[in-house]
């Protein structure tokens, strides 16, 4: 039997490749099995550690667990639905009808997108509370009416329910725009030659072929809503509830009675990933798709004397999360009262001097979130990278395994995590709380499956035989990885920063489990102001923190992103 | 141990301001009285910054940490503004984990020194302002910690919504159903002066006067800073409970609020201030403790923040009601700690939230 | 340089074999085709060379060395290989030059050593004017010359094309193929050559393997191949022939047609059925019966098409069998007319299998 012999000229070291992939799998199963772990060791058992089903019992038959969770599904099936009744017909516009500003629309959706919902909540409390609100006061300006007369209670379910679909919809847009963005036109020719009219057609062609879409956004929407810790902290208390969320977050006050808090977290779990199959199997394995296909450019409705109405409607549905909030907030951090508007004699900076001159945790703050958000991004966009290329190119056996760790996270709500994060995390050996590092592990972990879910799209653009010319020619797997793939996919890899980034300042719902005085994150610092009511604090740094992000996003602005690439713009010519 | 009442009056007037301070089993005596010296400024100027936790409002609470960064450049005063209760909790999770980031500790619902003393979280240092200038019933005899400031819980209303003559005049009016759905208030779970405050009223009023107050859908918010703060916005015509300061100070600001000091009694918060034994800025932590209940501090408090100090040289603000002048309720830390988990979960019944 | 040896070599996914037990041995400097339709099984042998794939039995090996088995392969990087594939796989990133040098640069050549083999290679490829372009900007024939560059300028031992000239259009392909034949007779690397274009593989081929299902149905040189096909498969893949089927009369006559046909080739057994091959442009037409009745058929044209250069007709037979005839455009008979087909012995080749 020949022995294989002294290797070729040119590489005679070790190949890193396989190690290298076995430790990433490593990693995923330590951040995601760890937590869920000790989740389960809490809900399952006694303090002394005995298996017992008693934690449970305990929260549902106390109604004080009833109520939150009954509350929750309130919110979560409403504004999915809302979500959806908005979303659907902005992203027909936008996507397959010649309705002017197009791209602007785009733009705003993605600006409230990337809005954090807990600021939003803040800013609609500025707008919408009954007495003090910006827009009650311009009501009864307007009506002469009695004092206490109120147009908007932000304080109450419908409150809640209309700021969360404010900032949930874009989720549903997403996936609807993208269902129609990539539909060939062809499709919609051969009704038109038919003798289909365009309502004709958008009934039976497009809608039909959209639903899918349609369907998975709004599980995707209630998901959103169920999960929501922001806006129902600061919404809910004074209105009088509480839900699911900020209820497991009061089993945390002194003191804590965490295997309730697991118990509860349990549920929240079990509905996520139930909800995540019923969307697989809608609709099938895209999630985020490839710009581009292979047929020809989509046709346009036209919709003539309609267009300008249609142009309206877009832009008055997104007052409600970009206009009017931001408005607000501008107002609060230049006066010296919140809820007052602004005039020039009133105009002052004061609010900003204290901000970033006299709060004392305000460049911490900003240290650490901006310290976090570069390292979970960079961390995260080389672990994503990996992962996708290891299950694209199935490299290694079970790479579909890893595929599914990294998207497995999705199915953990955020204030669960934090949970799970929490308990795992402050004891031996690994006591990682007090430091960034579990705030590191908690971010990761929450970015890392949309991350990889494009990196993923974004690697089956590239032809496999790029990457084996360069193995022919010498090359390791690694290398080549390095050399020729990375580069190749670049844009995709700065989007995915962007993304990951962006997702670290909006993110509460762990942070708020997780935080010390020493690793105090932004979006934390707001939730405090709120606690003592400081409104104009919050303006400032709320307007600071969307500053962040919007440069982060523009200084990339040719990436591909809600209708921001080269595509997207020919779709829109 | 021990509960002192005082049978002097006190120096300035005749209300009785009963503070109890109980000592744990640790039978230590407090150690001896410490002065600003320069050593302890150099050491202090070492370690470079001091970690204050504090329930405080926020622009009095870092108006203190400049004045400070001011007296002594070269610290640099880090401020962990959050409700009392909730920095309890925090405190709490942070010591489970040997997480050691707090020098320093002011909390508005004093019971909380029992368990820390209790679980030896706290040094031992008097500095020597409490130890000549402070009343004997204000100080802790084993000199854990000291008492800061007192003020009260009152309530107020918003003068543009509320005329003068219809306002409130005692925490039983609160119950008539005009003021349904324009009151705002505190919640227990978070802030140490509503936790206290809400003991007191029990113990006076029973719990039956937090039922019927629960029927007024009373705003909830979390802070007891919070809720003069929304009586300006005008978000709600009436507190029921909240830090008076807070309105004497936005009133002094021009903003529309008075407040009214009931006729059965306005709950009295203590807070006091300690350094916890594992300090990471020791140093700085003592020289922050020592210059925190100095004549000249504790005049700023006086001065600027509206609140009230024992110490013995501090002269009243000339225009502000005295204490003496106030029907107080008398204080209890024992009995806040012993009632605490039962008035957070009946409160949390009551008001569903 | 090295030769390649197959063991063997079988990869099976499931239960398919798409390399069925192949054993080929491709001396050192020889240019061996694998021909074949599609799903035959070349590209699959290729990528098994390559070390893309791993066998599922068998063994390959280069020169001395054991490369691939089931029990171990070696990774393409290893395999001083070089490939050129079916889609060229210039990376749009790097310039014409920095994708040529790409293989040197691994290998840590030094820079010198680089810009002499470089200026060598582009002007053998002819591309010096293109070095700096990008692979976008050229046509599909440049980039496939700078696919060739890149692949010879590492001199590898081994030289992979996979279909390399199937995304070319018809003139560049006839060119490209004496260009391709003409560096590796200058080069002289042993080389493995995948395509389904009958006249590519005849024009470069020093050995042509004809696959199909997976295994090699025939293996020899060009002129084997196209004169001496040895199986059904053969005869109908290269050049267009007829494959006539009936029984043998002995060793070498069959009936087909009501007629006997005096062939040559395969020994036939008596009473077995049998096939015969014979090329299109083999078999006479004519509208009378022809003086020598030897290997005479009678037919009926059913099909007649004129070609510009030759016309193409399909007949009828009594039987019902049909035969295809290419014959020069002066012998033009219209269908539905009487013919007699003559099938020259030395045409008719009995096929073994």
């Amino acid at each position: 039997m020949t022995t294989v012999a002294e290797v070729a000229p040119s590489k005679s070291r070790i190949d890193w490749t396989k190690p290298v992939l076995w430790l990433f799998s490593a990693v995923l199963i330590a951040l995601i099995l760890l937590p869920m772990s000790w989740l389960a060791v809490f809900a399952f058992t006694t303090k002394a550690r005995q298996p017992t089903l008693q934690n449970f019992i305990t929260l549902f038959s106390d109604p004080d667990f009833l109520d939150p969770l009954l509350t929750t599904a309130i919110i979560a099936t409403t504004s999915a639905a809302i979500c959806c009744v908005v979303a659907a017909p902005i992203s027909w516009l936008v996507s397959r009808t010649d309705m002017p500003g197009r791209q602007i629309i785009r733009a705003l959706v993605t600006a409230s997108f990337v809005t954090p919902p807990f600021l939003g909540a803040v800013a609609w409390e500025l707008l919408a509370a009954p007495n003090s609100g910006l827009l009650n006061q311009l009501y009864r300006y307007l009506t002469k009416a009695e004092s206490d007369a109120v147009l908007f209670n932000i304080y109450s379910l419908t409150g809640i329910i209309f700021v969360i679909s404010c900032y949930t919809f874009p989720f549903v847009f997403v996936l609807v725009a993208n269902a129609l963005d990539n539909m060939p036109g062809e499709l919609e020719d051969a009704s038109a030659i038919l003798g289909g009219k365009a309502w004709t057609t958008a009934r039976r062609v497009t809608i039909p072929l959209a639903l899918p879409a349609l369907v998975a956004g709004s599980l995707i929407a209630f998901l959103q809503a169920m999960t929501l810790f922001g806006s129902p902290a600061i919404l809910a208390l004074p209105a009088g509830f509480h839900t699911m969320t900020t209820k497991i977050w009061s089993l945390f006050q002194y003191p804590p009675k965490l295997e309730l808090a697991a118990a509860a977290a349990v549920p929240l779990l079990l509905l996520t990933i139930v909800l995540l199959q019923a969307q697989k199997f809608i609709l099938g394995r895209r999630g985020y798709s490839v710009l581009g296909g292979k047929y020809g450019p989509p046709r346009r409705v036209e919709m003539k004397g309609w267009r300008w109405v249609a142009l309206a409607f877009c832009l008055i549905m997104l007052l409600n999360p970009v206009f009017l909030p931001y408005f607000a907030l501008f107002n609060a951090a230049f006066s010296p009262n919140a809820t007052t508007l602004v005039t020039p004699g009133t105009f002052t900076l004061h609010n900003i001097v204290f901000v970033f001159t006299e709060l004392s945790s305000t460049q911490l703050a900003l240290k650490n979130t901006v310290i976090l958000g570069t390292a979970t991004a960079t961390v995260g966009t080389i672990l994503a990278l990996v992962i996708a290329y290891v299950t694209t190119r199935r490299v290694i056996t079970g790479s579909r395994v890893l595929g599914f760790l990294a998207t497995a996270p999705v199915a953990v709500p955020g204030i669960v995590l934090g949970v799970g994060l929490f308990l795992s995390y402050t004891r031996p050996p690994f006591v990682l709380y007090g430091t960034l590092w579990i705030l590191l592990v908690a971010f990761l972990t929450i970015n890392l499956p949309s991350a990889y879910q494009q990196l993923q799209a974004a690697f089956a653009t590239i032809h496999p035989e790029l990457e084996e010319a360069s193995r022919i020619l010498g090359a390791s797997r690694l290398q080549s990885l390095w050399r020729i793939t990375a580069p190749l996919l670049r844009t995709g890899v700065i989007a995915t920063w962007c993304f990951i980034f962006i997702g670290v300042m909006r993110e509460l719902s762990a942070a708020i489990i997780l935080f010390t005085s020493q690793t105090k994150v932004l979006s934390v610092l707001i939730y405090d102001l709120n606690e003592s009511g400081d409104l104009a604090a919050i303006a400032v740094l709320g307007i600071a923190m969307l500053v962040i992000t919007f440069a982060v996003v523009l200084a990339v602005n040719r990436i591909p992103m809600f209708g921001g690439s080269a595509g997207a713009r020919l779709r829109n010519s | 141990m021990k509960q002192k009442l005082s049978r002097r009056d006190l120096l300035k007037g005749s209300a009785a301001l009963g503070l109890t301070a109980i000592s744990a089993s640790v039978k230590a005596a407090a150690p001896e009285p410490s002065a600003i010296t320069p050593a302890l400024v150099e050491a202090a100027k070492k370690e470079g910054k001091v970690v204050f936790y504090s329930s405080m409002d926020l622009p009095v609470g870092e108006k203190l940490g400049k004045a400070f960064e001011a007296a002594y450049p070269g610290i640099t005063m880090q401020i962990e503004r959050s409700g009392s209760e909730r920095l309890f909790q925090r405190v709490d999770q942070e010591f489970a984990s040997n997480i050691r980031a707090a020098d320093v500790i002011n909390t508005s619902d004093a019971s909380h020194t029992i368990p820390w003393k209790k679980n030896g979280w706290l040094a031992a240092f008097v500095p020597e302002d409490v130890a000549r200038h402070f009343p004997e019933q204000y100080r802790d005899p084993d000199g854990m910690f000291a008492l800061t400031r007192v003020y009260l819980s009152s309530i107020a209303y918003n003068t543009a919504l509320v005329k003068a003559e219809d306002a409130p005049k005692s925490f039983a009016d609160l119950l008539d159903p005009k003021w349904a759905g324009k009151m705002v208030k505190g919640h227990p779970a978070y802030s140490g002066t509503i936790m206290t405050a809400t003991f007191q009223m029990v113990r006076e009023f029973g719990w039956e006067y937090y039922e019927k107050l629960a029927k007024q859908r009373v705003m909830q918010v979390q802070s007891s800073t919070d809720p003069p703060k929304k009586l300006a916005l005008g978000e709600r015509a009436v507190m029921a409970d909240g830090n008076e300061y807070n309105v004497v100070l936005l009133k002094e600001a021009g903003q529309p609020v008075e407040p009214v000091y009931p006729t059965e009694g306005a709950p009295t918060i203590s807070g006091p201030t300690a350094i916890f034994a594992s300090a990471p800025h020791p140093n700085a932590a003592r020289l922050f403790q020592a210059w925190l209940h100095t004549r000249e501090t504790q005049q700023f408090f006086t001065d600027f923040t509206a609140q009230y100090s024992v110490h013995a040289q501090v002269q009243s603000k000339p225009g502000r009601r005295k204490i003496t002048d106030i029907k107080l309720m008398k204080e209890d830390a024992a009995g806040v700690e012993a009632m605490a988990e039962e008035i957070k979960t009946r409160y949390a019944r009551l008001f569903r939230v | 340089m090295a030769s390649v040896d197959l063991r063997g070599l079988t990869k099976r996914y499931g239960s398919t074999a798409a390399v069925d037990d192949v054993s080929l041995r491709i001396d050192h400097g020889q240019l061996v085709c694998l021909l074949g339709p599609s799903g035959c099984g070349k590209t699959t042998t290729l990528r098994l060379i390559a070390g893309f794939l791993e066998p599922t039995k068998g063994e390959i090996h280069v020169g001395e060395r054991l490369v691939s088995s089931k029990a171990r392969t070696l990774p393409p990087e290893q395999r001083n290989m070089s490939m050129i594939f079916q889609s060229y796989a210039l990376w749009p990133h790097m310039t014409v030059a920095e994708n040529i040098v790409y293989g040197l640069r691994l290998r840590k050549v030094d820079r010198e050593t680089i810009a002499k083999k470089l200026a060598a290679i582009l002007a053998t490829t002819k591309l010096e004017s293109l070095a700096q372009r990008y692979p976008g900007e050229l046509s599909g024939g440049q980039q496939q010359r700078v696919a060739l560059a890149r692949a010879l300028i590492v001199e590898p031992e081994t030289l992979l094309l996979d279909e390399p000239l199937s995304n070319l259009d018809a003139n560049l392909r006839e060119e490209m193929r004496f260009e391709i034949r003409r560096l590796h007779d200058e080069y002289r690397y042993t080389t493995v050559y995948v395509t389904h274009d009958q006249s590519e593989a005849m024009t470069t081929a020093d050995l042509i393997a004809v696959m199909n299902g997976g295994k090699i149905d025939q293996l020899g040189t060009p002129e084997d191949i196209y004169a001496r096909p040895q199986s059904e498969f053969v005869a109908r893949f290269i050049g267009a022939s007829n494959v006539l089927k009936g029984t043998a009369r002995d060793e070498n006559h069959m009936s087909f047609a009501g007629a006997t046909l005096r062939v040559i080739g395969a020994k036939l057994a008596a009473g077995q059925s049998a096939a015969v091959a014979i090329r299109q442009h083999d078999i006479q037409l004519a509208t009378q019966a022809p003086a020598s009745g030897e290997n005479t058929i009678q037919a009926t044209v059913t099909r007649q098409v004129y070609l510009g250069a030759s016309r193409d007709y399909v007949v009828e037979t009594a039987d019902g069998s049909s035969l295809r005839i290419v014959t020069p455009t002066d012998v033009a008979v219209e269908k539905g007319r009487e013919v007699w087909l003559t099938l020259p012995p030395d045409r008719c080749r009995a096929l073994s299998r």
